[in-house]
């Protein structure tokens, strides 16, 4: 049997809260680009269930789009991150603000 | 096409454009350059009177269109029989005194510049008189102002030189101004500037627009013509070169007023109000100026109340109707007072710049001379029967009568005494009794401090000693002297009519000027000239009996500190005109000045920029508290906006 469409985006907005709060609540960079991977993911589960759901292809070439920049995103958060930790020693966001006004 | 026109109009501008490009280079030859020049119009003027006199049916003289600075704006030159006579006095007078200037002013250092004002004085001259419209004039009136600050100030490190400049520039602009306003009323009304035009429209005015223009007129012509009350600049401005004070404010420009008044004479004959205006300040200033000259001790300035005086009786008369007795007025006075300057220039020449008449005394001997140029320059302002003064004076004084005004003739008679009084009494002291000049300045009571303002010789710049033994030949300055000394004996006879008949002069303006109607019962005009003549001698017997007398002649020197020490404060301070007009205008002006200064400029301008950097500043700081740089905070942000984002498009998917 299919799910009804409210299923899957409920689950995506499930996914997109967690990930929000995930960026905001912890202070581990790692956790927040892996959070910020939760958030790409529950968009593309939104865009696909709307793509299907009105036979319309363009969201799944969204959702493709939006793989290829997640994975360009994680590889410069990571090389950012090992550079901060090179550099600070520490594994904190909150640190890292020296260009705060 | 009429190219001595131009050449009369342009040839003193092209003086002035080289000497002032080129003057460092020509050196001594700025003088006779300029001279020439002036010269050449001059003979260029008498080479076309044949034209001026010319009557084409209703048009008399001959007009010159040359451009048009506007549609319906047009210039030209127009050239007629009040053009012809003011433009061979400016040319003539002013040819004899640029000659006499390059003696004056041999080896003063700003040689060519003052040669350059004083072409381009005469330009401006001319092209006030020459205009064929309102707006030529009152260009015409803007530069010779211009020209008259730039020569007052000629001394520019004399710093009261530079005071009067100024004072004459502010007060002549009101005078500027007034003719500014006529001239709007004017186009607004008639809607052309053409003199021509203008006359054949007069009657688009209601009398009180009439009175209005004249009146507005008026203002410009007792600016320029220092009547009363604007008449304070005209003692100052002897703070020029005696050459300037003979050709601008004696001969020329300070008679403008007279030629406006006979310029727009069809106006001043439809407005009987405007005549009784003018007539009444005219006898007032005659008056006003003739009491002052009283109790003046600067040679120059008796001479500058006089001219005042003078101007006010060539205002007078024009102001009432009697257009070619003014005119007549202005002629004879502008050679025997150009005659009286250069004398009295001669004199401060020769003493080292001394003006003061308490420091002469005893010329006669010294300088025979002057003190015959003196003598024939005296009688003929007086008015001695025979010398010039005698006819114009006598012509305006009885043609006020026969217009009907008795107080004003009443007043213009009394002047006349006391014109004698005061020119004997400058005269008898300059050239009588023994020489003072090296008496202690405080025993001839020169020191006083309510006569301070009327001694002129404190304060002369250093250059002038420097320069003082001038290396040029005598001949140019006493032959203009001489040569003036023939006009202001003789022009007078022009008005000369046997047995009562009409006289050169009255035919000469009779097709310009509306023939003057004696009121019935008015007195004969030799009642005037007999009146007028006992008066010259009761004035001249007073002076003598003060100054010239042996007697008094023996203790010159206290009486004359008793006397300049007994001066009454009232015409010590000149009817305290300066103090008024200070007191009315020049010190609100300050008064608003200083408020701007110490109120609107730090509270208002500088606040307001103050203000504008002061709340950027604050802006900043604003939105800088919003960059925490707490990343956590930046998502926070986001995704408060984001939800903001999606409440909305579900409240309005809901609405829908």
């Amino acid at each position: 049997m299919i799910a009804p469409v409210e299923a899957y985006v409920t689950l995506s907005a499930i996914l997109f809260f967690i990930g929000i709060v995930g960026v905001i609540a912890r202070r581990n960079p790692l956790i927040q680009l892996m959070s910020i991977e939760l958030l790409f993911n529950s968009a593309n589960l939104a865009l696909i269930t709307f793509a299907r759901s009105w036979g319309n292809n363009a969201g799944h070439i969204f959702a493709f789009l939006v793989i290829t920049v997640a994975a360009a995103e994680a590889a410069i958060g990571l090389a950012i991150v090992v550079i901060v930790f090179r550099k600070t020693a520490f594994v904190d966001v909150d640190e890292v603000s020296t260009l705060k006004g | 096409m009429h190219p001595l026109l131009l050449l009369i109009w342009l040839g003193p501008l092209a003086g002035a454009v080289v000497l002032w490009a080129f003057g460092p280079q020509l050196r001594s030859l700025a003088g006779p350059i300029g001279s020439a020049l002036v010269g050449v119009s001059f003979m260029a003027a008498l080479s076309e009177w044949g034209s001026a006199t010319l009557v084409d049916g209703s048009l008399e003289g001959v007009r010159q269109p040359l451009f048009a600075w506007l549609p319906q704006l047009a210039f030209g030159l127009q050239w007629d029989r009040i053009s012809l006579v003011w433009t061979l006095i400016i040319t003539g007078v002013g040819f004899l005194i640029h000659v006499y200037s390059i003696g004056y002013l041999a080896g003063d250092r700003a040689f060519a510049r003052f040669f350059a004002y004083l072409n381009f004085f005469v330009f401006a001259m001319l092209t006030l008189v020459l205009s064929d419209n309102v707006v030529g004039l009152l260009v015409g009136w803007g530069l010779v102002g211009l020209a008259s600050y730039l020569l007052i100030g000629y001394y520019i490190d004399r710093p009261s030189a530079v005071a009067a400049s100024r004072k004459a520039f502010v007060i002549n602009v009101v005078g500027d101004v007034g003719i500014l306003y006529a001239v709007f009323v004017i186009v607004a009304k008639i809607g052309a500037i053409g003199y021509g035009d203008i006359f054949a429209k007069l009657t688009a005015f209601t009398p009180g627009e009439l009175f209005i223009v004249c009146l507005a007129l008026f203002v410009g012509a007792a600016a320029k013509s220092a009547q009363v009350p604007l008449h304070t600049w005209l003692p100052d401005a002897m703070e020029g070169p005696t050459p300037v004070s003979a050709l601008i404010h004696a001969a020329t420009m300070v008679t403008a007023g007279v030629y406006l008044i006979a310029r727009f004479a069809p106006l001043w004959s439809a407005s009987a109000d405007a005549r009784m205006l003018a007539g009444s300040i005219g006898a007032l200033t005659a008056i006003t100026g003739a009491i002052l000259g009283c109790v003046q001790w600067d040679i120059k300035r008796i001479l500058a109340y006089s001219t005042m005086s003078q101007i006010g009786y060539m205002i007078m008369a024009a102001g009432v109707g009697a257009y070619s007795a003014g005119i007549l007025h202005f002629l004879t006075h502008a050679c025997f007072k150009a005659l009286l300057f250069l004398t009295a220039g001669i004199i401060i020449h020769n003493l080292g710049d001394e003006q003061d008449v308490r420091k002469m005394g005893g010329l006669r001997k010294q300088m025979p001379f002057a003190f015959a140029a003196m003598l024939v320059g005296v009688c003929a302002i007086c008015g001695v029967p025979g010398f010039s003064g005698f006819f114009s004076k006598d012509d305006v004084l009885s043609a006020t009568l026969a217009h009907g005004h008795p107080v004003m003739w009443f007043v213009g008679v009394v002047t006349a005494g006391l014109t004698a009084y005061y020119m004997g009494r400058m005269f008898l002291v300059t050239f009588f009794g023994a020489y003072r000049g090296n008496i202690d300045p405080s025993e001839l009571g020169m020191r006083h401090p309510e006569l301070a303002g009327t001694s002129q010789t404190a304060g002369r710049h250093p250059e002038e000693e420097e320069h003082a033994p001038a290396h040029a030949p005598a001949w140019l300055m006493s032959g203009p002297v001489a040569i003036l000394m023939v006009p202001a004996v003789f022009i007078g006879w022009i008005a000369f009519g046997p047995n009562g008949g009409a006289s050169a002069w009255t035919q000469f303006f009779a097709p310009v000027f509306p023939a003057d109607v004696p009121v019935p019962g008015t007195p004969p005009d030799w009642v005037t000239s007999a009146i007028v003549l006992v008066l010259i001698v009761a004035g001249f017997g007073v002076a003598f009996l003060r100054y010239g007398n042996p007697r008094a002649l023996l203790d010159a020197v206290p009486r004359l500190r008793i006397e300049a020490v007994r001066t009454p404060a009232i015409l010590a301070n000149a009817f305290y005109f300066d103090t008024a007009i200070d007191a009315l205008f020049v010190k609100p002006a300050q008064a608003v000045g200083r408020w701007f200064g110490s109120v609107v400029d730090p509270r208002v301008i500088d606040a307001g920029v103050r203000e504008a950097s002061i709340s950027a500043n604050w802006l900043g700081h604003l939105f800088r508290s919003f960059e925490t740089g707490l990343v956590r905070a930046y998502a926070l942000t986001i995704a408060f906006g984001v939800a903001c984002f999606a409440i909305y498009y579900v409240v309005i998917g809901v609405g829908r």
